[in-house]
């Protein structure tokens, strides 16, 4: 167990070269197949960004949100949204990740953990571009505090966590391509369940506010928000993104490591 | 061809595939514990070895197992029970392309490809050129491949998995594709492959393909080794195979007799054949044939009343229904045709000469019929003759002589 998760670990350290080759082809690859291609995967979640703000604070008329020192709402919103969208997108696409490569994965040998890994990254490198651009422009308005060296740090995590998560279904979508469906089905039902439209506060009850700590990416978006906005952050919500995230990495990679030999055999 | 140091060593290989009827049955055999699939035996119990510098051709009918056997070698499929070992660096041609990313230029894929097969950076940048060249891609080595024909798309990464000089080659039907010029230049590059001693295994349907680059060959069939040894024979073998209607499973229960008892039974009999037998010309008596040899066929026969008339015959026979060839002396002059006595015993020869089968398992059918040529007293087959085939393809062989004339320099065409 323990040699497989070591494997799974040391798998982009080991496979430098290779996963450098992939990272760039996956990156690039999403550019170049459309005439206009970086234009569509940022227009994607301003586009969602601009009919939440206009229903929420426009129709709904939540202009301002009380818990994070009266931000505005679209603030607030793109917060939660820009690493959120990072994580859907990965989960997504991992579906279909292994059974794309079918060919690669029958005829070449490679460590095929280097898949999810990809896949993985390369979403949280496009978002985190425009991440980046939202946290430039929260510094340059004021924003800026110490707390903020931890942003990297929870950003990495939100990112090993997705992996597992990747990993685990891209391996048991090539047994049960079913999943497909459910996945995406899923990733909506979690976007709703997950307070990245509305703050968790809107709640009333206290027991179902309690639930929301068993949704590690409440966790990560709240922890963003507390450090960008308020300078803060909880510990409880802090250490719930680092068990979760590392439970998560290592276990779906575990469980990768022990079916991947079987992926031959049924693609 | 066992060796000491083997390249390759397999070792009791089985590999079997569970179906599933539907795709469901798999998620319930995965959540009840009740198995749902059938087996389907793909490999049984396979082992040779290729020793360092040697090659192997991978021959055998179509799902006969050949492409399953090739992965498990490469490593992307794993066995069910037996062991693969493999000493050194595989390159992996199985099929051409399959980690080309089709929206990116040639150039961006030698270097994906390359380090897909394990080729350090530096490395990649002094072979880019050579593997260009070799593709003879030119210009349209910057454009994306998506764009290539496909016999482009085949010169590519022939081009970049043999550049990469691996220690083992292991090459799926490469050799089909391509135009004539890049085909030659293929069995160049793989016979510069042998020349330096590395080990390949090649799977191929070009019967000539396998002769001239492998040493050894592997013919599989239905999941098993049917045979394995020197490439020459075992590819004659195989064609023999192919080209004759029965299988060789088949082909002893459609011989009638193949033990003492004559055809005839109980019944009164005209003649006897007491004996059959095929020697080269010393005299010596063969069990098995050399293409274009001279032999002699012969039986002992035993008239067994008087005044036997009659002609005699021989026959190469690949079953009881397939004769391949027949010689009678109805037509022939000058051989004597009785009448023979009761007890008396005699000896008919044949000399056939330049044999001109090249490869396959025959019998001698000999046989005695009545003065009208329809009725046949008695016939007898020898036992099974192989013909150890030669290098060449083809059924058939013949006697031939090559000359070269030289006409001096051509001279410039008038119109």
């Amino acid at each position: 167990m323990f040699i497989l998760i070591g494997q799974w670990v040391a798998t982009p350290a080991r496979n430098r070269r290779l996963f450098r080759h992939f990272v760039r082809q996956d990156f690039l690859g999403q550019f170049s197949a459309a005439a206009a291609g970086a234009f569509w995967l940022f227009i994607t979640p301003v586009i969602h960004i601009l009919i939440y703000s206009f229903v929420f604070s426009y129709v709904f008329r939540l202009r301002e949100v009380a818990d994070f020192g009266q931000t505005q709402f679209v603030i607030f919103l793109i917060i939660g949204y820009l690493p959120w969208f990072a994580c859907a997108e990965a989960v997504s696409k991992s579906t279909n990740m292994l059974l794309e490569k079918a060919p690669l994965i029958t005829k070449v040998v490679f460590p095929v953990q280097i898949i999810p890994v990809v896949g993985t990254l390369v979403p949280y490198l496009t978002h985190g571009i425009g991440f980046c651009l939202l946290l430039a422009y929260m510094a340059l308005t004021g924003h800026l505090s110490w707390p903020w060296l931890l942003l990297p740090v929870v950003f990495m995590l939100q990112f090993l966590f997705t992996m597992g998560l990747v990993a685990v279904l891209s391996a048991l979508c090539v047994f049960l391509r079913d999943l497909q469906q459910l996945v995406s089905l899923a990733v909506t039902l979690w976007f709703f369940l997950t307070p990245i439209i509305y703050p968790v506060t809107l709640i009333e009850s206290e027991l179902l506010r309690e639930l929301y700590l068993f949704n590690p990416m409440h966790s990560f978006i709240n922890l963003y928000r507390e450090i960008i906005l308020l300078g803060s952050f909880s510990h409880l919500q802090l250490g719930i993104a680092a068990g979760s995230a590392l439970f998560s990495w290592l276990l779906g990679g575990w469980l990768f490591m022990r079916i991947r030999h079987a992926f031959g055999d049924v693609l | 061809m066992t060796d000491l140091h083997p390249r390759i060593a397999v070792n009791n290989l089985n590999k079997e595939f569970r179906i599933y009827e539907r795709p469901q049955d798999r998620l319930a055999e995965f959540i009840l514990r009740r198995p749902k699939h059938r087996l389907f035996h793909v490999l049984n119990d396979i082992s040779f070895a290729v020793a360092d510098g040697q090659s192997l051709g991978i021959i055998g009918n179509n799902g006969a197992g050949k492409s399953t056997l090739l992965k498990l070698l490469v490593g992307t499929l794993q066995p069910t029970s037996g062991q693969i070992e493999i000493v050194g660096q595989v390159a992996a041609l199985l099929e051409l392309g399959a980690g080309f990313h089709r929206d990116f230029s040639g150039r961006k894929n030698i270097w994906l490809n390359a380090s897909l097969l394990g080729v350090a950076d530096e490395d990649i940048r002094e072979l880019e050129e050579q593997i260009i060249e070799f593709s003879e891609l030119g210009y349209f080595i910057d454009r994306p491949v998506r764009t290539y024909s496909s016999g482009m798309f085949v010169r590519l990464a022939f081009s970049i998995a043999t550049m990469v000089r691996p220690d083992i080659l292991v090459i799926d039907e490469a050799l089909s594709v391509g135009d004539m010029a890049f085909q030659r230049k293929c069995v160049q590059r793989m016979q510069d492959f042998r020349a330096r001693r590395k080990t390949m295994v090649f799977c191929s349907h070009s019967m000539f393909h396998v002769q001239e680059l492998c040493d050894n060959a592997i013919w599989l069939d239905r999941g098993g080794i049917r045979e394995i040894g020197a490439s020459d024979k075992v590819v004659g073998h195989y064609e023999d195979f192919c080209t004759s209607k029965k299988s060789y499973n088949t082909i002893r229960s459609d011989v009638p007799e193949l033990s003492e008892q004559s055809a005839a039974g109980d019944e009164v009999q005209d003649c006897r054949i007491n004996s059959l037998w095929v020697r080269d010309t010393g005299g010596r008596e063969l069990s098995s044939l050399t293409p274009l040899q001279d032999i002699v066929l012969e039986m002992e026969v035993e008239a067994l009343r008087d005044g036997v008339e009659g002609y005699f015959g021989f026959a190469f026979m690949k079953s009881a229904e397939e004769p391949v060839a027949s010689f009678l002396t109805i037509d022939t002059e000058g051989v004597e045709t009785g009448p023979f006595d009761k007890g008396e015993v005699f000896t008919v020869s044949l000399t056939v000469r330049n044999l001109t089968m090249r490869v396959g398992g025959y019998y001698v059918l000999g046989g005695l019929c009545d003065d009208t040529g329809l009725l046949w007293y008695e016939t007898r087959y020898s036992k099974l003759l192989t013909v150890e085939p030669s290098k060449g393809i083809g059924p058939m062989i013949m006697p031939s002589e090559w000359s070269i004339r030289k006409s001096g320099p051509s001279a410039p065409q008038g119109r």
